[in-house]
């Protein structure tokens, strides 16, 4: 017992002081466009490199608006495996180290070097009126569909060292008492019927978080198969995405911020 | 290992019940697994640890779908009959209860999903039932699929007089996600990343398991400075996952000082695999030909700052450990509970530190190829009792082994890890790679089968959760509901990896 406490109050704080830091520059983190960069390509190179994604999540496109390509980066089916910023030609994707990732919209996953697309996150006012009332403070469920390593990331997103719950945010093991239901892994038919029966048993309003790639769009495991659905979105209206996989704990924790809408933390 | 098309030995369907009794009564035999490709045929991989070689053999069912069953005389067999049933309709028959591995609505039961002829016709319907205990007082006590704190989902029913559990039946599959299909689909250079998320907390062992496969596969051999970075990845997973599990187990015990130390050390831990790759699971690191890295990899800035973190996370984690299994309300409570002794982990072939806590000295670092661990001696952690303390305190003994060996690892540069093999454009036709890895949770195998054409045609993990699962059903046997979750954790099993 003393020795415990002797090695708690010597640890000190270890809790990260600042809320949603990029992360550490070894981490491989998610890819970005660089626009300028597509602009001055060298257009005789070709584009057989966007085809070396695991997932299919690079494609170049017929721009819609005038006679140019265009490149789409789908963050939704990104594995975060770290191939493309280092085989895209003159660092047309390059390394984006932030952890605010989390989005509400489907469509803002897609980085496009076509027309800047508004922001669709904006404008449409979250349907529980003006006020939301998940601003204050609220309670997840967690469901897992998947392979773990997302569920490890929201587990540690509440340790000591991210601690989710200083924020308000709280974990609850029933869904009866929760508001936001979160959901990791491809939606395996297997796990749809428990999925849909936590969803219900949830009082309204409530919220539905689609946490990593698979969740997403099925990542790796594809559209649909025999066994699989292919995403949350599939049988469920999901509030925000957050891509990677797994995301990183903070970027977890900016979903949550961002369904709240919490003032200074979810911009 | 590879193992080509001619050195398979074909063995009669109704001799193999035979023959796999006599091999295994050479106690260094071990039965790795036993599937098929298309349902044409059994695959069983049996191991030979005195030799440190693997042998497969092949029973024709002759346009049959039935062969009689090994389990009867092979108890270890029985989970992969049962899944023979569930993936490809062939009939082991005599099996003692072929009661299907997944959940009913995984897939729809008419389908083969493996087989040849997917739509082939099932032998007879699935059966799903639970086992039945009847008398006065006993109840039944539903837990899952989805469970009240961040865990994968499985189902289990309890069949209790007053607080003790008499039996408990197992319903898993609710994370069947066609995997191993997928893998036959997809290209072999993409299938890395599939084999990572079978089981995302042993996403550096699959890997690993994926990459020595192909290599045999390819036949290539890699640089020994990428082998090195491999182990030193393998490491630090098991360090991480270890420490994870000691952790819950500290949750679930109520010892909130330790389990909330523990679980800040594993963010070091993560930390360390995340300086090493990029990725705090170690995520697209091992790739076949060595390791994956982005250009601006620096071997010697990298292996310093392993190094200075492991330093610092060294002496914090004994001390942290120690004062957790030093405590005598902690060793009070899981001595004698989930008790397996020593025959019963053999008949039912356990792996990982399950095993090891029953006695079975049997760690695949020590017998297969996997890494660098020829050149540094390793005893298995090793423990008799068989129950939860035991379970507890092998992954305490194997954290401190795997911190010895990093600082050894840690020695040398790394700088040339990074050039990878480069890699034959096809894998070698009609041929058999054959991966064995140890995982944090034990033996992991993954076996590739290629058809004339190098194509892969079958894609087998046997994650080392599928030989463990038995043993956590049985070991609750008479234990109070209220030691369930402990027993549980003490065992730690995979359900995406049982599941695929």
């Amino acid at each position: 017992m003393l020795k415990s406490l002797v090695r708690i109050i010597k640890a000190g704080t270890a809790t990260q002081k600042e809320i949603l830091p990029d992360q550490s520059p070894e981490s491989r983190g998610l890819p970005a466009v660089n626009r300028d960069a597509w602009e001055n390509r060298d257009r005789e190179r070709g584009y057989d490199w966007t085809k070396l994604c695991p997932t299919g999540a690079i494609t170049v496109r017929q721009s819609d608006s005038k006679d140019e390509l265009d490149l789409d980066l789908d963050l939704g089916r990104c594995i975060a495996c770290g191939l493309c910023p280092d085989i895209s030609p003159e660092g047309i994707i390059e390394k984006n180290l932030s952890t605010k990732t989390a989005v509400k919209n489907r469509r803002d996953l897609i980085l496009s070097t076509g027309q800047p697309k508004e922001k669709t996150s904006q404008n449409p006012a979250p349907p529980q009126a003006k006020e939301n009332i998940f601003q204050g403070s609220v309670a997840i469920r967690v469901v897992s569909t998947g392979c773990s390593a997302c569920d490890l990331e929201v587990s540690a997103a509440f340790n000591p060292i991210f601690d989710m719950e200083r924020f308000g945010i709280q974990l609850v093991a029933s869904p009866r008492l929760a508001d936001i239901l979160m959901v990791t892994g491809p939606v395996g038919k297997g796990m749809q019927k428990a999925l849909m029966r936590t969803y219900e048993a949830m009082p309204e309003p409530r919220l539905v978080i689609a946490v990593g790639s698979c969740a997403i769009s099925g990542g790796m495991h594809g559209e649909k198969n025999y066994a699989s659905t292919g995403g949350v979105d599939a049988i469920l209206p999901v509030d925000a995405y957050v891509p990677g996989c797994p995301p990183h704990p903070w970027s977890i924790i900016h979903a949550v911020m961002t369904v709240m809408d919490h003032k200074q933390l979810s911009k | 290992m590879k193992i080509t098309a001619d050195q398979i030995k074909n063995i009669a369907k109704h001799d193999l019940r035979h023959e796999l009794k006599q091999r295994l009564k050479n106690k260094d035999n071990r039965l790795g697994l036993v599937t098929s490709i298309d349902g044409e045929q059994v695959l069983t991989l049996v191991l030979d640890c005195a030799d440190k070689t693997a042998e497969l053999w092949q029973s024709d069912l002759e346009g049959a779908s039935e062969y009689p069953a090994v389990s009867p005389v092979v108890p270890q067999a029985h989970w992969f009959e049962r899944r023979l049933k569930d993936l490809f309709h062939i009939e082991p028959t005599g099996h003692p209860r072929l009661k299907s591995t997944f959940t009913e609505n995984a897939f729809d039961g008419n389908l083969a999903p493996l087989a040849l002829d997917q739509n082939k016709k099932a032998p007879g319907p699935r059966d799903f039932s639970y086992l039945k205990v009847e008398g006065k007082g006993v109840y039944e006590l539903p837990v899952g699929p989805v469970h009240a704190g961040i865990i994968e989902p499985g189902h289990f029913r309890l069949s209790c007089q007053g607080e003790v559990i008499q039996n408990l039946e197992l319903k898993l599959g609710y994370l069947h996600r066609g995997v191993e299909k997928r893998l036959t689909e997809i290209p072999w250079k993409l299938s890395r990343h599939l084999c990572e998320q079978a089981a995302s907390d042993t996403a550096a062992a699959n890997a690993l398991a994926n990459a020595i496969a192909l290599e045999a596969l390819l036949e290539i051999e890699i640089s020994e400075t990428a082998r090195r970075a491999r182990t030193i990845a393998l490491e630090i997973e098991r360090l991480a996952m270890h420490i994870a599990d000691v952790g819950g187990m500290a949750v679930d015990l109520g010892i909130a000082a330790e389990a909330s130390t523990l679980s800040r050390l594993r963010g070091q831990a993560l930390r360390m695999a995340e300086l090493l790759s990029g990725s705090r699971f170690l995520k697209g690191f091992i790739c076949p030909g060595g390791i994956n890295v982005n250009s601006d990899f620096a071997g010697e800035r990298t292996r310093i700052a392993l190094k200075s973190l492991h330093a610092e996370l060294s002496p914090a984690l004994y001390e942290v450990l120690h004062t957790f299994t030093d405590n005598t309300y902690v060793q009070e409570r899981l001595e004698n509970t989930g008790k397996i002794p020593h025959s019963l982990a053999e008949e039912f072939g356990l792996v990982g530190p399950a095993a090891r806590a029953s006695g079975i000295a049997y760690d695949t670092r020590t017998t297969f190829n996997q890494g660098l661990y020829k050149d540094i001696l390793l005893e298995p952690a090793l423990e008799k009792s068989g129950d939860a303390l035991a379970r507890t305190l092998v992954r305490v003994k194997e954290i401190e082994t795997s911190i010895t060996i990093l600082e050894k690892l840690l020695e040398e540069s790394l700088d040339e890890a990074a050039s990878a093999v480069a890699l034959p454009e096809s894998l070698k036709a009609n041929s058999f790679g054959v991966a064995i890895v140890e995982a944090f949770r034990g033996e992991l195998i993954h076996l590739i089968a290629t058809d004339s054409d190098g194509a892969i045609v079958r894609y087998v993990i046997k994650d080392p959760s599928l030989n463990n699962w038995t043993a956590m059903a049985i070991a609750v046997r008479n234990e109070l509901i209220a030691d369930f979750p402990v027993c549980n954790k003490s065992f730690s099993l995979s359900y995406s990896g049982h599941d695929l």
